[in-house]
């Protein structure tokens, strides 16, 4: 009674597939939970359990689409930046201040205003969008790479080395390290990139421990132990058996860690330690916020800011979901 | 028992003395902080252009410019244990250091005091509710709530309250941006304390022990802004992680098995899911409280709030670096006491742990 049946629902499948071809594929990928309508209920619990299986499939909730959706708008806005607006950056960042045109309303030349020196806030924040891009990414790569390097070792050798790295975490980890980067970021000079290289090797001790107690977790497995038992290089042992299978939550952490990485660097701009070769959008808050009623001065950077790290944590928290549930950060 | 308890007084004593190498580490590396900053604390104090060079070669003499690094660096170690954290040059001029940091810390306590023990409750009955309810609208409503204060930066936030509130209700941010004033936050000009008379330096109990309406008043208007934007922000991280060790406790075979026994549905997660998700949480409460004591900086900052973080901010953009040395010796004083009392915390709260 049950195989007249399956065969039947594949050959519909088959059909589906002929009549539709690649457009059919691209709603069954981008809608999520969508289904063909003439499908058994059968095909539907096969389909489903299939469905589970796939990553691509269960990354796509409503939740991280939207973070996906957020960073794609802000990739956009960063890569056509110089099509975007009529406005270069030499335009838009102090050498020039234009100190007629303070605090104007949303006008056609300048759609949402300008800021305190008469800066167009349209064309900053778009340029804006590169600086926070980088802003995001250089610390979180400095700080993971360090962190991965240092953690690992300490966690593996053990003995002197460990307790070695161990006690200078928690040395590190009795500063206020924002404090820190606000201290030490006017002595080595405001230049962006050293701004986020000193975020980022602050926080290569965060990263650090974190990776330590992941490789102990993973040191105590089996495979590891026959590893050293077959007589397997140290290092090898090392970056070929322990670190692949500790690497999901570090991937997970990186784009949580994204998120905080542009919120850090744009509080730093707003108390005025920012670049200011480039547009960005702390510093953008900081020149609004000088003037009763010019709101709309404020209004857009910081939603720009928030557009960035929800994003960033969106996808972070899907990727977390979709790679390890019980895993929590 | 009683071992268990020797134990755990061995190891606070352990940490404690573990405490003074850390203490000294800091110590010489704020100071190689300050020098590297080659401040110059007499241009800072004689605005403008230097006429009186006399004067300004005495007030370099007098700040130690000229001694040798060794000295530099004995002079401050040794004047540190015996508490005298030396003098404000700029900020304060002459005060203390110390009693500079007495003055200015009670307000930042009583800006993080509302925040410190009314948002760890609310926030933990948000994360519980939304763990328990997962999926549903309230789930929803929570979860955005949480990540719109993780995302949005907390001065945006204090920034269009500020803009928003101060603008249409005037009350709330006079002695800001040319509104006028009813009730200057002036210390030297609006303080109820008689001449000679004690203080305790908490502007809202001084007002009350010398029975003053107008400066409590002053000091609540002064205070609700800021209290608010402190209160969002630090609600979203505790709800995110108490939301997310429930969802994965309650996926444990012991919740299931408390449910078969038919044991109720409030008691399974008011005591065999929430008992073990706190720990998480708890590490973000209270080590989270000494980070925020000192993370009020950008609210402090937007609504020139003269506490910790303010003196901070103007101590590093004027140079006074004695008041920065020492409010950075001092911050990580209190976080490393942060620390410690979180780690003998846990073991009353997960009585597994044992040191």
């Amino acid at each position: 009674m049950e195989q007249p049946y399956l065969e039947e629902t594949e050959r519909n499948q088959y059909q589906a597939v002929n009549k539709k071809g690649f457009f059919r594929y691209l709603k069954f990928y981008l809608i999520p939970g969508w289904r063909e309508p003439e499908f058994s209920v059968m095909e539907y619990e096969i389909g489903r359990i299939k469905s589970k299986r796939r990553l691509f499939r269960r990354l796509l909730k409503p939740l991280t689409i939207a973070g996906m959706v957020m960073i794609l708008f802000i990739a956009v806005l960063g890569v056509y930046s110089p099509w975007l607006t009529v406005f270069t950056i030499e335009n838009l960042t102090p050498p020039d201040f234009l100190f007629d045109t303070p605090y104007l309303t949303p006008s056609p030349e300048h759609p949402l205003g300008t800021t305190k020196y008469g800066f167009d806030i349209l064309g900053r924040l778009i340029w804006g969008s590169r600086t926070a891009l980088t802003a995001a990414a250089l610390p979180v790569i400095i700080g993971t790479l360090g962190g991965l390097a240092v953690g690992t070792i300490s966690a593996y050798f053990g003995g002197r080395v460990d307790a070695l790295i161990m006690r200078f975490c928690d040395f590190w980890f009795a500063f206020p390290s924002l404090i820190l980067v606000i201290i030490i970021a006017p002595l080595i000079g405001n230049s962006l990139y050293n701004i986020l290289i000193l975020f980022g090797l602050f926080g290569i001790p965060g990263s650090t421990r974190w990776v330590r107690a992941l490789v102990l977790q993973v040191k105590q497995n089996v495979y590891v132990r026959a590893a050293i038992t077959s007589g397997a290089e140290k290092f090898k042992v090392m970056f070929k058996h322990v670190l692949p299978n500790a690497i999901s939550p570090i991937i997970i952490g990186f784009f949580g860690a994204m998120g905080g990485a542009v919120l850090g660097f744009v509080g730093i701009a707003f108390l005025g330690l920012g670049d200011e070769a480039f547009a960005d959008w702390g510093t953008d808050i900081q020149y609004g916020r000088g003037e009763w009623g010019a709101y709309y001065a404020v209004w857009w950077p910081g939603l720009f800011i928030a557009i960035t790290a929800i994003g960033f944590m969106l996808i972070g928290d899907g990727l977390r979901d979709a790679l390890d549930p019980r895993l929590h950060l | 028992m009683s071992r268990q308890s020797r134990n755990m007084i061995k190891y606070i004593v352990k940490r404690i003395l573990l405490m003074f190498p850390i203490l000294i580490a800091v110590l010489i590396f704020t100071w190689i902080l300050s020098n590297m900053m080659e401040l110059n604390p007499a241009l800072n104090k004689i605005p403008g252009n230097i006429i009186d060079r006399a004067r300004y070669e005495a007030e370099l003499r007098r700040s130690g410019y000229y001694d040798p690094w060794y000295v530099k660096l004995g002079i401050y170690l040794g004047r540190f244990f015996r508490g005298d954290w030396g003098e404000s040059f700029v900020i304060a001029e002459g005060t203390k250091v110390i009693k500079f940091i007495a003055e200015i810390f009670p307000k930042t306590i009583e800006l993080m005091i509302f925040s410190i023990i009314v948002v760890p409750i609310i926030a933990i009955k948000f994360g519980v509710t939304s763990a328990s309810h997962k999926d549903k609208p309230r789930d929803t409503l929570i979860r955005g709530v949480a990540i719109l204060g993780a995302g949005f930066p907390i001065f945006y936030i204090a920034t269009l309250l500020q803009l928003f509130i101060g603008l249409t209700i005037r009350d709330f941010t006079h002695a800001q941006l040319f509104i006028e004033v009813i009730y200057p936050n002036n210390p030297s000009l609006a303080t109820p304390i008689p001449i000679g008379g004690v203080g305790t330096g908490f502007r809202l109990i001084d007002s009350f022990l010398y029975n003053s309406q107008i400066y409590l008043w002053d000091t609540i208007t002064h205070l609700i802004l800021p209290v608010i934007c402190m209160i969002f922000v630090s609600l979203s991280g505790i709800t995110r992680q108490t939301r997310s060790s429930m969802l994965s406790v309650l996926d444990q075979d012991y919740i299931r098995t408390a449910r078969a026994k038919g044991v109720e549905e409030t008691d399974v997660i008011g005591k065999h899911a929430l008992r073990n998700a706190i720990l998480p949480t708890s590490h973000l409460v209270i080590g989270g409280t000494a980070g925020a004591l000192l993370g009020s900086l950008f609210v402090e900052v937007t609504f020139n709030y003269t506490g910790f973080g303010y003196n901070m901010y103007m101590a590093i953009i004027l140079g006074d670096y004695l008041v920065i040395n020492g409010l950075l010796v001092f911050s990580t004083i209190v976080i490393i006491s942060g620390t410690l009392i979180a780690d003998v915390a846990y073991t009353i709260i997960d009585p597994r742990i044992i040191y």
